[in-house]
Order: structure tokens, then C-alpha cells, then sequence
């Protein structure tokens, strides 16, 4: 055991660089050979950031407040990344898709750290440059440079979910499409269920 | 030695070949061209696009981008 959490460590951090700079060989690899032991280090990454969030979120350092917290955002970001997968699958089932559950998961949840780039990135600016931003030149500058780098990311994002579901689904770039015209919908319902919750105001997807 | 080099080389040949490559009709040539460049190290591509997007809404939006920032900033 102790071998396999060793193995699947040096494959998580081999496959974190990879993600960045060799995306589609990186992915193949990962639906590939990979181990659904990573989706624990992924785990653990994102404990780390849940962590910080909490307090940022509570603002108030009560022990049973961010506790509370940390419950709530670990909770339904497992329950979103389960969801996500089971709709994939199912809506990749009805357009013939291949593969398995295994590739999906482990696809997915690499998929999951340009958002957690993102989110670390906007909960340290809130903490140093919190916001309402005004319309002076530095404002605007900030602004752009703060675009700039989330559309980086979201593009990113969208790369390896489609690398996610072409590898993992076997499907081509139109039943990709098709896949998510399915999913998109459910999914706008669920985050806005999880906005009306108080949970997430940009789902963790 | 030169077995295994060959049974390294058809296992690689066969996962490459496991999933036919994409082809959208006409426009393949360019589609080709395009992902060529997000295979490896896409992040020259990716900023010049997010760059064009961000160039679009301030000429669109102007100073009014703050306000989406300040929303954006409060996502999390």
C-alpha cells in the first residue's frame, strides 16, 4: 500500500507538470495508466484550499463557524464531482460512448485544478486586494490583468475536459458537443441551486 | 532487447491508433493546425486568445469591466 501511495504520488506530481505543458499526451497517460489513488492527492489539494477558504469565507476565526464551513464547501464539491462524472456518463451512454468509469473520474479530476488555480488565485486577491474595484486607471488595469489570467485559465479548463471526455468517452468532437448540450443545462440548474444554498457563487466545477 | 523495444513500440502504436483521429469536414486542414499548437505547451495560444477576448470587452464595455471583476471577486 504504502508503495502504491508512493507510485501514485510521483504520478500525480508527474502528471500536474504534464497537464501544463504536454496537456494531450499528459491526459492520454492519465486516462490511460493512471490510478484512482491520485484522485487522493487530488483530494488532499483541495482539502488544502478548502481549508484557507473557510476562514476567508467566515471572516471570523470561531472554531464551530469554519469547521461548519469546511463541511459544507468539502462536502458539496465531492457530491459536484460525483454528479459531474455520473452525468457524463450517463449522457455519454445515450450517444454510444466507450471507456470507463475509472478514465472519466481520473480525467475529471485533473480537470478540477485550473478551477482550483482560479479559486486560489481570486481568494488570495480578496484577502489583498479586496474588492469592490473602481474605475480609476489602476482599477481597470487590475481588472484587465485579472481577466487576462482567469479566460487563461477557463481555457484551460475547457482543453482538458475535452481531452477528459475524448479520451475517457472514446468520443469524437461532435458527440463531445452534443454530450455537453446535455449536461450544460443540469448543470446551470445545480449551480444555481448551490448559489440559492449560499454554497458556491462560482460553481467548483 | 530489440523484442521488447518492438512490443513497447506496437503497445504505443496501438493505444496512439485506439481512438481515430477527429476530422471536421472541410474545415480539417485548419482544425489540424489549430489543436497542433494545444498539444504541446498551449500557453502562448492561450493568452493571445484570452488577450483578444479581454481586448473585446473593454472596447465593448470600457470601465464597466471593474464591475464584472468585483462580482468575479466574490465567487468563490
Amino acid at each position: 500500500m504504502g508503495n502504491r501511495l508512493l507510485v501514485s504520488g510521483i504520478s500525480f506530481g508527474r502528471n500536474c507538470i504534464g497537464i501544463v505543458t504536454r496537456p494531450y499526451e499528459t491526459y492520454r497517460r492519465i486516462v490511460e495508466h493512471g490510478s484512482l489513488l491520485e484522485l487522493a492527492y487530488i483530494g488532499v489539494v483541495l482539502t488544502m484550499y478548502f481549508v484557507v477558504a473557510s476562514i476567508v469565507k467566515t471572516s471570523l476565526l470561531w472554531p464551530f463557524l469554519l469547521t461548519r464551513q469546511f463541511i459544507v464547501l468539502t462536502s458539496a464539491t465531492a457530491l459536484t464531482f460525483l454528479f459531474v462524472v455520473a452525468l457524463f456518463r450517463i449522457a455519454g451512454n445515450l450517444v454510444g460512448a466507450k471507456g470507463t468509469l475509472r478514465g472519466l473520474a481520473l480525467g475529471w479530476g485533473y480537470s478540477l485544478l485550473p478551477t482550483l488555480a482560479w479559486f486560489w488565485m481570486t481568494s488570495l486577491l480578496y484577502i489583498f486586494l479586496p474588492p469592490p474595484r473602481t474605475t480609476s486607471s489602476q482599477g481597470v488595469a487590475f481588472s484587465i490583468v485579472y481577466l487576462l489570467v482567469s479566460a487563461t485559465l477557463l481555457f484551460w479548463k475547457v482543453i482538458l475536459s475535452y481531452l477528459a471526455l475524448r479520451f475517457s468517452l472514446r468520443l469524437d468532437l461532435g458527440k463531445i458537443i452534443l454530450v455537453c448540450a446535455m449536461v450544460f443545462p443540469v448543470l446551470g440548474f445545480y449551480t444555481l441551486l448551490m448559489y440559492r444554498l449560499g454554497i458556491f457563487r462560482v460553481p467548483f466545477i | 532487447m530489440t523484442d521488447t523495444v518492438y512490443h513497447k513500440f506496437v503497445k504505443r502504436w496501438e493505444e496512439i491508433t485506439d481512438i481515430p483521429p477527429q476530422t471536421v469536414g472541410p474545415l480539417t486542414p485548419y482544425y489540424k493546425r489549430t489543436v497542433k499548437r494545444l498539444k504541446v505547451m498551449p500557453w502562448p495560444m492561450l493568452v493571445m486568445s484570452s488577450l483578444l477576448i479581454v481586448s473585446g470587452l473593454y472596447v465593448f464595455f470600457g470601465s464597466t469591466i471593474t464591475l464584472l471583476v468585483s462580482v468575479l471577486q466574490r465567487g468563490f
